[in-house]
């Protein structure tokens, strides 16, 4: 196989979801918060693709196809929510929403 | 020239006929004059669900064997075809529920063609056969509640429940799809039938996979610790919409996770077993103590939904035939009761201009004495009081988990169950026991506005939840006939 060893795809893939992750848990601000969620996604791209490389099957590059079609779906509706919340001035920062507790 | 694989119509059929009537209500509300909108929308929506549900019935008739069908990316078994079932009757009642929902901009026709297509992608997630055509099917349910609970973006509840609904999810999604990649690495397939065997039972990466599809099921169960979007999305959505989540959304999720845990792991059975009692005793304790503290009805409801998964994973860690039954059954007079519940809080909101609480439902069960003797069917299903399905249900999870040896996961669940009469009885005390608020007698004086396809809603409901107790026999032969196809 050419290039590196799948281990470092995995390793990569691995820290790009964890960064994502982070993201989504540590941010406060709703499109990086959507940005992350699309790092998790990727980062499981790569190691889907790695794999798909390792087992010489298109099972996992088919994966991949669907995961960022519905990615992409999934930030359009995201980002229509962010815009409405900048329409109805609701604040753009997750800890200030907090309406539904009271 | 590309051979394509077989495709066989009928398995194909309850999620077709949703996403057909998805596509007629969305074009209703672009092409149809505003007025007659909402009926027309509303026609296509309820057609499609009660297709869904004939088609799923006929498929759950002819498949008396379990196998791949479509180059092996769906089931077609009974298993499926009662699920299917399942999320079709709770949308047929959900429909009719959210028929005389007001909101304050017009949008009818979208949130009917969204519900429709939530039900299309239920029914595609509990078909599914491998781990791609899972993923599809759960973000199309997913996608559609999304912009669901958002959909009166007047309300910034509403955008707030959609857009954490949409983070949360997104999140979990994204989890799954990185356990699959590396079920996937392990095993060199998608199928979930081929994962099992394809790689030796303690591999990392197979270990590794299995966790964080769990964690992803989880999520969308609404298990504790992985509860935390329930209360503030089922209190932001319309409330049919709280109610469809709550019945179906769970049920799909529960179901799809005991197939895929074990159709494809059945060599870890030991593992996911003690993973799935964790999940239940913290859900139940969690979802049980948060309840008691509630004000709020559509949030109380929320937490109850949450100690429900908790008794719903009994099934999962029993891992025997009798705990799928039990799971089968009990979700039928569960998804009855929780939209059921849903539709008299709407009733209750639609009436007040307000959301319900407990402190403005006194003296709901004087002023409309049908509908508060129906909550109080419900709210004693839930708690599992004897004369409603929830009390079989119930008693049928027990006894599946303790054949399969989980005698200390009885003793919590029954303990919740006594706690769990605190808040379920507070609401029928509240609606019949306390006094009504001056300021509120005013409204009474005004005729109550009669809702018939709620009132219709509501009936069904009652009569599932109870009929499920004086039928029995039939429901659990159908459940018995899908249990027997997956290999527990």
């Amino acid at each position: 196989m050419l290039g590196p060893a799948i281990a470092w795809y995995l390793v990569v893939g691995s820290a790009i979801f964890a960064i994502g992750a982070a993201g989504v848990m540590l941010r406060r601000n709703p499109l990086i918060m959507l940005l992350s969620l699309e790092l998790m996604l990727n980062g499981a791209n790569l190691v889907l693709i790695a794999f798909a490389r390792r087992h010489g099957s298109l099972d996992g590059q088919v994966f991949a196809l669907a995961v960022m079609a519905v990615a992409a779906a999934e930030v359009v509706v995201g980002l229509g929510l962010v815009v409405a919340m900048a329409r109805r001035k609701i604040e753009i920062d997750v800890d200030l929403l907090s309406r539904l507790r009271k | 020239m590309i051979r394509t694989p077989a495709i066989d119509w009928l398995t194909l059929a309850p999620s077709l006929a949703l996403l057909a009537a998805t596509i007629a209500s969305l074009m209703a509300a672009v092409l149809v004059p505003e007025r007659r909108r909402r009926n027309v929308s509303w026609f296509f929506c309820l057609a499609g669900y009660a297709g869904a549900f004939a088609a799923a019935a006929i498929l759950f008739d002819r498949s008396p064997h379990s196998r791949g069908v479509i180059a092996n990316a769906l089931f077609r078994d009974r298993y499926g075809a009662l699920a299917a079932m399942i999320v079709a009757g709770v949308g047929l009642l959900t429909t009719l529920v959210y028929y005389g929902e007001r909101s304050t901009v017009d949008r009818v026709g979208e949130r009917f063609a969204l519900l429709a297509s939530a039900g299309g992608g239920m029914i595609l997630f509990a078909q599914s056969a491998n781990l791609l055509t899972l993923f599809l099917g759960l973000e199309w349910l997913s996608i559609s509640l999304y912009v669901l609970c958002a959909l009166e973006r007047e309300r910034p509840e509403a955008i707030e429940a959609g857009f954490k609904y949409l983070i949360v999810g997104g999140f979990s999604s994204a989890i799954l799809v990185f356990g699959a990649a590396f079920v996937y690495g392990a095993t060199g397939t998608l199928n979930l039938a081929q994962i099992a065997g394809k790689a030796p039972s303690g591999d990392l990466f197979l270990i590794t996979g299995l966790a964080m599809i769990l964690v992803g099921f989880a999520f969308k169960a609404s298990a504790a610790p992985f509860h935390t979007w329930t209360p503030d999305v089922y209190q932001g959505a319309a409330t049919p919409v709280s109610g469809f989540m709550a019945g179906a959304t769970k049920a799909v999720a529960l179901l799809v996770a005991l197939r895929v845990l074990s159709v494809s792991f059945s060599a870890q059975e030991h593992l996911w077993t003690s993973a799935a009692a964790a999940l239940a005793v913290t859900s139940l304790v969690v979802g049980n103590l948060a309840a008691l503290a509630q004000r709020d009805l559509k949030r109380m409801l929320a937490y109850s939904s949450i100690s429900h998964a908790g008794f719903l994973l009994f099934a999962i860690t029993a891992a025997s035939s009798l705990g799928t039954r039990a799971l089968l059954y009990y979700l039928i007079p569960y998804g009855a009761a929780s939209v059921g519940v849903f539709a008299l809080a709407a009733l209750h909101e639609r009436e007040l201009g307000e959301p319900a609480t407990l402190d403005n439902l006194a003296g709901f069960g004087w002023r409309r004495p049908l509908s508060g003797i129906a909550l109080w069917i419900f709210m004693l299903s839930f708690a599992g009081f004897p004369l409603t399905g929830g009390f079989v249900g119930k008693v049928y999870l027990f006894a599946a988990a303790y054949r399969s040896g989980w005698t200390w996961l009885l003793i919590v669940g029954a303990v919740a169950t006594l706690v769990s009469l605190g808040y379920y009885l507070a609401v029928v005390r509240a609606i019949y026991m306390r006094p009504e608020p001056g300021e509120k007698a005013a409204a009474k004086e005004e005729p109550p506005l009669l809702d018939r396809m709620l009132s219709t809603a509501v009936f069904a409901a009652v009569i599932v939840t109870v009929g499920s107790f004086f039928a029995v026999q039939p429901l659990i032969d159908l459940a018995k006939h899908a249990a027997s196809q997956l290999p527990l």
